[in-house]
C-alpha cells in the first residue's frame, strides 16, 4: 500500500514537472505577434461601403503603396490664390498692388537657422504654377511630396509606409492619406507652441 | 392664505392622528412604502430627479428583466435597443442611432503611437471626451497624455496634469488609454462577466451587468477603466447621439467604463475619434490582420515595445520612434 502511494506520487509529481514545462509553450504558442505575422492574407473591406464615399479632393500618388496604390489630398484647392499665373505674368505690376503681390505674410522658416530656403528653392521661377526641384524638373503642386521627399527622404518612406502623417478619417476603404502641406505649413514646417486643448485631473481623484 | 392655514391645520390634525396608527395600518403604510422604494430603484434610485412617464417607467422595467448582450438573440438585441432609443427620447428628448454591430471577421484592431510625434496639443482627449460621451461634471477622461523626462519610459514618472504652453523643449509626451490586451487580467477579474474581449479584439463592458464593484479597475496594471460616480452630465447639445450599445451609449450610474477603440466607429470602417483628431500623426491604427495596413508596416518597419509587456498581458497598443 505504501509503495503505491509513493508510486502515485512519484507519478503526478513527474506529471506536474512535464506540465510546468509545458505552460508556457502553450502560452507563447497563443502570443498575440504569433497570430499577426502569421495573417498575410489582404483584408476584403468591401463589406464597408461607408469608407468609400469620401467627399474629399484626392489625387492618385505618384509612389506605389505596398504593391497598390493610395490617394492623397489635394493641395492646389486649398491654396487661397491658385493659380500663380493668374497674376505672376510678364506685366510688371504696380507699386499700388504691391502688398498684394509680394507675399508680405509668408515668413519662411524652413531649413537649418542661417541658412534657411529661399522661395526660388522650391518654387519653380518660369512655371509659376508649379514647384521646382534640384534638377530644375517642374513638380505638381498636389505631389508636393515628390519634393519634400527630397530632403526629406525617412520621412517620405514612412510616409508611404503608414508610420508618418495619418489617413483620412477611415482605417478601412481605399487609403487616403493627408498630404505633406495638409498638417505642415511648408513656409514654416515645424509645428507651434500652444495650449493643449484640454486638461486632467490628478490621478489621486 | 385663508385656504392654506386651512390646510396646514388639516396636516397637523392628520399627524396627529398618524400618531395613533394601529399595528396593521403601519405595515400597510410601510408595504407601500416599500412599494415605491423600489419602483424608484428601478429609475435608477432617482426618485423625482427625472419624472418618467408611465411608458418610460415600463420601459425600464422591462430593461431591468434582460439579458446578458452575448446571450441575447439579435432579436434579442434590437428590443432593448429600440427600448434605449425610446428612452432616450423620452428622458432628454434626443434621437439616438444605437448600434449592436457584431465585429468584423478577419479584423483584429491594433494601435501604434509615436512618442517622437506626439507634441502634448492633447486634441485626442477632447475628441475622446465628445465622442464617447464622457462624464463633464468629473472630468472623465479615457487617455491620459503624459509629459514625460528624456530617457523614461515608465508614464508613472511623467507629469499627467500639464496646463501650459507645449510642446516644451526636451520632454516628450506619451499617450496612456486602454491597451485591449489580449490576454486582459481585467476580464478575469470580473465577477458578473460583464466584460469580455470581442473577436476583434476589443475588450466591451456591457454596462447593464456591470454591478460596479471595481474589481476590474484594480485587476487592470495600466489604469485604463473609469468608474461612473454619477449619472454622466453632458450638455444636451454635445451628446454625440450616434451610438454603440457596447460603446459610447450612455452610461447608467455605478458602472464602469472604459476605451473601446470607439467601437461604434471602428466597426463602420471609420478611425477612433482621437486618431482622427491628431493634429501630429503620432495616432496609427488599422487592422492587425490585413498585411497591408499602416499598423503593421509599423511593427514591420519601426522601433516598437509595449508597455509592461513584462506582464503577459499582451497589448494590442504599441509605442514606436521614428
Amino acid at each position: 500500500m505504501k509503495l503505491l502511494l509513493h508510486r502515485t506520487g512519484l507519478f503526478s509529481l513527474a506529471s506536474g514537472i512535464l506540465l510546468l514545462f509545458c505552460l508556457p509553450a502553450a502560452a507563447s504558442d497563443k502570443s498575440i505577434m504569433d497570430r499577426i505575422s502569421g495573417a498575410d492574407e489582404p483584408f476584403d473591406d468591401s463589406g464597408i461601403k461607408s469608407a468609400y464615399d469620401l467627399a474629399l479632393k484626392t489625387v492618385r500618388a505618384q509612389i506605389p503603396y505596398q504593391g497598390g496604390t493610395f490617394k492623397v489630398l489635394t493641395r492646389k484647392d486649398s491654396i487661397d490664390r491658385f493659380r500663380c499665373s493668374v497674376c505672376h505674368t510678364d506685366k510688371i505690376p504696380q507699386a499700388r498692388d504691391s502688398t498684394l503681390f509680394t507675399h508680405g505674410d509668408i515668413k519662411i522658416n524652413h531649413g537649418r537657422e542661417g541658412d534657411g530656403l529661399a522661395c526660388a528653392d522650391c518654387h519653380h521661377e518660369k512655371e509659376r504654377d508649379f514647384l521646382v526641384g534640384k534638377k530644375g524638373e517642374s513638380v505638381d503642386f498636389d505631389h508636393s511630396y515628390l519634393l519634400c521627399g527630397k530632403c526629406h527622404f525617412r520621412q517620405l518612406n514612412d510616409w508611404v509606409g503608414g508610420a508618418h502623417g495619418k489617413r483620412v478619417k477611415y482605417w478601412a476603404g481605399e487609403r487616403v492619406v493627408n498630404n505633406c502641406a495638409t498638417c505642415h505649413n511648408p513656409h514654416s514646417p515645424r509645428f507651434t507652441k500652444r495650449m493643449p486643448a484640454t486638461y486632467s485631473l490628478p490621478l489621486d481623484e | 392664505m385663508v385656504r392654506r392655514k386651512d390646510k396646514e391645520a388639516q396636516v397637523k390634525k392628520n399627524n396627529v392622528s398618524d400618531a395613533r396608527t394601529s399595528r396593521r395600518s403601519f405595515l400597510k403604510g410601510v408595504s407601500i412604502a416599500a412599494a415605491a422604494g423600489s419602483a424608484a430603484l428601478v429609475t435608477g434610485c432617482i426618485p423625482g430627479k427625472d419624472a418618467l412617464s408611465s411608458e418610460g417607467f415600463s420601459l425600464k422595467w422591462e430593461e431591468y428583466f434582460k439579458k446578458h448582450y452575448r446571450l441575447m438573440t439579435q432579436e434579442e438585441k434590437d428590443q432593448t435597443i429600440a427600448r434605449l432609443v425610446k428612452l432616450a427620447k423620452i428622458r432628454h428628448d434626443l434621437d439616438i442611432q444605437m448600434s449592436s454591430r457584431p465585429a468584423r471577421e478577419n479584423v483584429l484592431y491594433g494601435y501604434a503611437f509615436n512618442i517622437s510625434r506626439c507634441e502634448g496639443y492633447m486634441d485626442c482627449v477632447k475628441a475622446c471626451v465628445r465622442e464617447n460621451n464622457l462624464d463633464r461634471k468629473s472630468k472623465t477622461q479615457y487617455i491620459r497624455i503624459f509629459e514625460m523626462e528624456p530617457g523614461q519610459l515608465d508614464p508613472s514618472t511623467g507629469d499627467g496634469k500639464y496646463f501650459h504652453e507645449v510642446p516644451v523643449d526636451n520632454k516628450f509626451y506619451m499617450g496612456v488609454q486602454c491597451f485591449q490586451c489580449e490576454n486582459p487580467p481585467c476580464v478575469k477579474a470580473c465577477p458578473t462577466k460583464a466584460t469580455w474581449q470581442e473577436p476583434d479584439g476589443i475588450v466591451v463592458v456591457d454596462y447593464d451587468w456591470c454591478i460596479g464593484c471595481r474589481y476590474c479597475m484594480a485587476a487592470c496594471p495600466y489604469w485604463g477603466r473609469r468608474f461612473n460616480w454619477g449619472e454622466p452630465e453632458i450638455p444636451r447639445e454635445e451628446i454625440n447621439t450616434r451610438q454603440h450599445y457596447l460603446g459610447n451609449r450612455i452610461r447608467p450610474r455605478g458602472k464602469v467604463e472604459k476605451c473601446t477603440f470607439c467601437v461604434q466607429r471602428t466597426r463602420e470602417g471609420r478611425l477612433p475619434a482621437c486618431a482622427e483628431a491628431c493634429p501630429t500623426g503620432a495616432r496609427v491604427f488599422g487592422n492587425l490582420l490585413d498585411p497591408y495596413s499602416e499598423i503593421r508596416y509599423v511593427l514591420k518597419h519601426k522601433k516598437v515595445f509595449r508597455m509592461k509587456e513584462e506582464l503577459g498581458t499582451d497589448p494590442k497598443f504599441w509605442y514606436f520612434i521614428d
